[in-house]
């Protein structure tokens, strides 16, 4: 019962986190959009006065045209939303947000002005190459960790720890950048461009798409796993002192049973916790990752969006990507849950 | 704890940092990147943050060329940049209406194309018969002989900049000649074909082997150097000496080089090796306050949740949870973009509100342990309040893990920095490396392969990086003893 009561908790934290972010998203925005709106409106006002607002001028004389003119003003603001106060607004924002509604570019992108179906577009993509190179992180990152611990102090472990410090001040972005002058540019081994070509489909495509990934996953990976290697092997050398590892190799285990099955055991919660929000921090290198590499994904359309100045898109993609985020902090939580036995509520953030 | 205490723990600690060679490296590192921050109005530019911007400034400097040092590194040599000032300049004054003002060029052996353009600025006129203003005949002599006429009575004025090799005047008489010295033809300037003016090098010409019976568009695709002693020659008539006079102090004479000092140019010529040096003043800067701040911040944050304990714990570490959730990057590019001009302590500000978390949770934590001490017991007994208690008993036991964290602190701060500048965001006043690979993106500086532009800023920001994770690492060794090597 632990578990469940611990998983509500975690999912109820991160829905508040969700509301909270809403909330201050939508109250940027409004403070944006209000003097947009307010400009906007003027000039359609003005259109008015000497198109529709003269004819009546003309006809009916100064009572009806300051009668009329009131009314396409107040149907202006309504229309802008200006009659209302700033918290109502805020808060009417925050619910069409809520409800994934974020309204139109002003000039198309991916064929649609619809930002819900653009961000539809572009999430699957940013999602394919992360996850691939997450999940080619892990694997090395464990796999290097475990034998640094092992071999701890050797040249190997060394190496890997110089390695680790180095790739943890490296830009991603920048990674990405030099990586294309050397590996696109210099040597011509990969695109240039990450664009997908449009007219490829079937299997001609998801070879295009691979061919493409290549270099954006490789920077990933390049400059994640150390981080993620050097971790674990600190978190598998306290863990690898513990009295018990003693008593399996007492016992005579075999080394690769002790290792792999009870001292990785025990490390991995700490480790599973570390490295998602290690993960996580480098998320956004990812997203800046993705222009440098014109990989059409959420990054390269935050770019646009900041280019052309389309705050609605912006709010989307941050809409979106901070539930993408949550979504993974809630994962995170239940793997952690899953593999500490000792997880309840209380006990939990007593840690 | 006394005062007493602290000092002599930190000798202690003293003692054994001094033991950590990359704890070492990493002060050396600092104490270098420090003084390169402080000196940098003295090493290169000064006030180089109001003058980046301005196109105008950067007039005098080729655009997009790499270093001059790569020269070594390549066979095909880049010839450098070369400035002539009034003294380094031939005048002469043959009459009062007549003056000869020479520039000598030696283009040497070894290097593949001429000068990318010349410039001549800095003439100061005082015109009181406008009707007689003094006018300038330019011409370049060769070491084969030839002569190209670049500009024939050209009006001088204060202020004029004559700029061969981006005017088309000029790019059209030189092509004028090209034809002249081929073919024998006397073309006229209607008969100039304006594509291959605008689009192909026609400067490079000028300093390339030209023969009669060669064919002008080979000359022009691919130019033999033609290596030896050339001569800019400017003829300066006045025709009326007494009421308009010319002064030359000012002169300045620049051969556009097709490299570029230490770190060569960027697409407005500015000189990149200033950018960088200037932009460790800001990296420095907003690396160590934010991580200063963050830190302290945390610190007492987490402290006082600990030793409050109860509800009032539950609340505070309820709000550090949701802070710690929300995706920093998306809504500091939010609020950047929406606030519009972002300065550098709303950048600071922005930091600091998304990153004192961590040390926070590891602060509760181990004060939670502290509490239980009985030394805090026996302060509780003599009737010491909270606050007493707090900053007296437990920050100072806080305070060397606080060192670390806060070093191990600062990449994470200079990064964010700098994603947020190569976005866009950042303070427009200032010079920064994100904004340097901002505009390196934005002219597509890794496809068309100018490295000199991408490489150091990168390489900057990983050495501060790389600076503060040696001290921070080397710290963390000495405080958890497991962690060192076996």
């Amino acid at each position: 019962m632990g578990y469940l009561k611990y998983l509500a908790f975690r999912i109820v934290n991160a829905i508040i986190v969700l509301l909270i972010v809403t909330f201050i998203i939508s109250a940027l925005f409004v403070k944006v959009a209000e003097k947009n709106n307010m400009a906007r409106m003027h000039d359609e006002m003005t259109q008015w006065e000497r198109t529709t607002g003269q004819n009546i001028l003309k006809t009916r004389g100064q009572e009806a045209y300051e009668k009329a003119k009131a009314a396409h003003e107040e149907f202006l603001k309504r229309k802008y939303e200006l009659n209302l106060p700033y918290w109502h607004k805020v808060y009417n924002k925050a619910i069409r947000t809520l409800k994934l509604d974020f309204g139109s570019t002003i000039t198309p992108l991916f064929g649609t002005n619809n930002i819900s179906k653009i961000i539809t577009v572009a999430l699957p993509r940013s999602i394919l190459l992360f996850t691939t190179a997450t999940i080619i992180v892990i694997i090395i990152g464990i796999f290097l960790g475990v034998r640094a611990a092992r071999h701890a102090g050797s040249l190997f472990d060394r190496s890997l720890s110089v390695f680790a410090l180095l790739t943890y001040s490296l830009p991603m972005w920048w990674t990405g950048m030099m990586f294309l002058l050397i590996f696109a540019y210099k040597f011509d081994l990969f695109p240039l461009s990450s664009m997908f070509d449009p007219q490829l489909t079937g299997w001609a495509h998801v070879k295009d798409v691979i061919w493409k990934l290549t270099l954006p996953v490789f920077t990933y990976v390049f400059v994640v796993f150390g981080g993620w290697a050097w971790t674990t092997r600190n978190i598998m050398i306290s863990t690898l002192q513990e009295d018990f590892i003693m008593a399996a190799r007492a016992k005579g285990l075999p080394e690769r049973k002790i290792i792999y099955g009870h001292a990785l055991r025990a490390a991995a919660p700490p480790i599973v916790t570390m490295v998602i929000f290690a993960l996580l921090g480098s998320l956004g290198g990812a997203i800046i990752s993705e222009l440098v590499f014109n990989y059409p994904g959420m990054g390269r359309l935050y770019w646009v969006a900041l280019q052309q100045n389309e705050t609605n898109l912006l709010i989307g993609l941050t809409y979106f990507f901070t539930v993408l985020y949550l979504a993974s902090v809630v994962l995170a939580d239940m793997i952690y849950g899953f593999l500490d036995p000792r997880v309840k509520v209380g006990a939990s953030t007593k840690m | 704890m006394r005062w007493v205490d602290i000092k002599e723990s930190f000798r202690d600690f003293l003692e054994e940092f001094k033991r950590e060679k990359t704890g070492i490296l990493g002060v050396i590192l600092l104490i270098i990147l420090v003084l390169i921050a402080l000196t940098a109005p003295y090493t290169t530019i000064p006030n180089l943050p109001e003058k980046w911007r301005s196109s105008r400034y950067w007039e005098d400097n080729p655009k997009n060329v790499p270093p001059t040092w790569y020269n070594m590194l390549t066979s095909q040599k880049l010839v450098p940049q070369q400035v002539y000032y009034v003294n380094d300049l031939k005048i002469t004054h043959i009459s009062d209406t007549k003056t000869i003002i020479e520039a000598n060029y030696i283009f040497p052996e070894g290097y593949i194309l001429g000068p990318k353009g010349i410039m001549v600025r800095g003439f100061n006129v005082t015109t009181n018969a406008p009707f007689q203003v003094p006018v300038m005949n330019i011409y370049l002599l060769r070491p084969d002989g030839k002569r190209i006429p670049l500009l024939n009575n050209k009006q001088l004025n204060t202020g004029t900049v004559i700029s061969i090799g981006r005017d088309s005047a000029t790019l059209a008489n030189v092509y004028i000649w090209l034809v002249n010295v081929t073919e024998g033809r006397e073309l006229t300037m209607f008969e100039v074909p304006l594509d291959i003016i605008l689009i192909k090098d026609i400067f490079a010409t000028m300093f390339a082997k030209v023969e009669p019976g060669m064919n002008v568009d080979q000359i022009i695709e691919s130019p033999e150097p033609l290596h030896g002693q050339y001569k800019l020659v400017m003829e300066i008539n006045n025709p009326a000496p007494d009421q308009n006079q010319v002064v030359y102090d000012d002169l300045k004479v620049t051969f556009l080089g097709r490299s570029y000092g230490t770190m060569g140019t960027d697409y407005l010529g500015r000189d990149l090796w200033a950018g960088i040096i200037w932009g460790s003043r800001i990296s420095l800067t907003i690396g160590i306050l934010v991580s200063i701040i963050s830190t302290l911040i945390g610190l007492v944050y987490g402290v006082t949740s600990a030793y409050l304990g109860g509800n009032v714990d539950e609340l505070m570490m309820r709000i550090n949870e949701i802070f710690a959730s929300i995706p920093s990057l998306p809504i500091l590019i939010l609020i950047g973009a929406t606030l519009g001009h972002v300065t550098l302590w709303v950048i600071v500000l922005l930091l600091v509100i998304f990153g004192w978390m961590g040390i926070a949770r590891i602060a509760r934590s181990m004060s939670l342990q502290i509490k239980e001490q009985t030394y805090i017991e026996a302060a509780k007994a003599l009737g010491a309040g909270n606050s007493r208690i707090i900053f007296k008993h437990v920050l100072p036991q806080l305070l060397p893990y606080a060192f670390a964290v806060m070093a191990l602190s600062v990449p994470g701060a200079v990064i964010a920095e700098a994603s947020l500048s190569f976005l866009g965001i950042g303070d427009p006043t200032a010079v920064t490396w994100g904004q340097i690979l901002n505009a390196a993106q934005e002219q597509a500086a890794t496809t068309k392969g100018y490295w000199w532009w991408v490489l150091p800023p990168g390489l900057a920001i990983a050495i501060v990086g790389l600076t503060f994770v040696l001290i921070g690492t080397a710290l963390d060794k000495i405080l958890n003893p497991r962690l060192r090597r076996l």
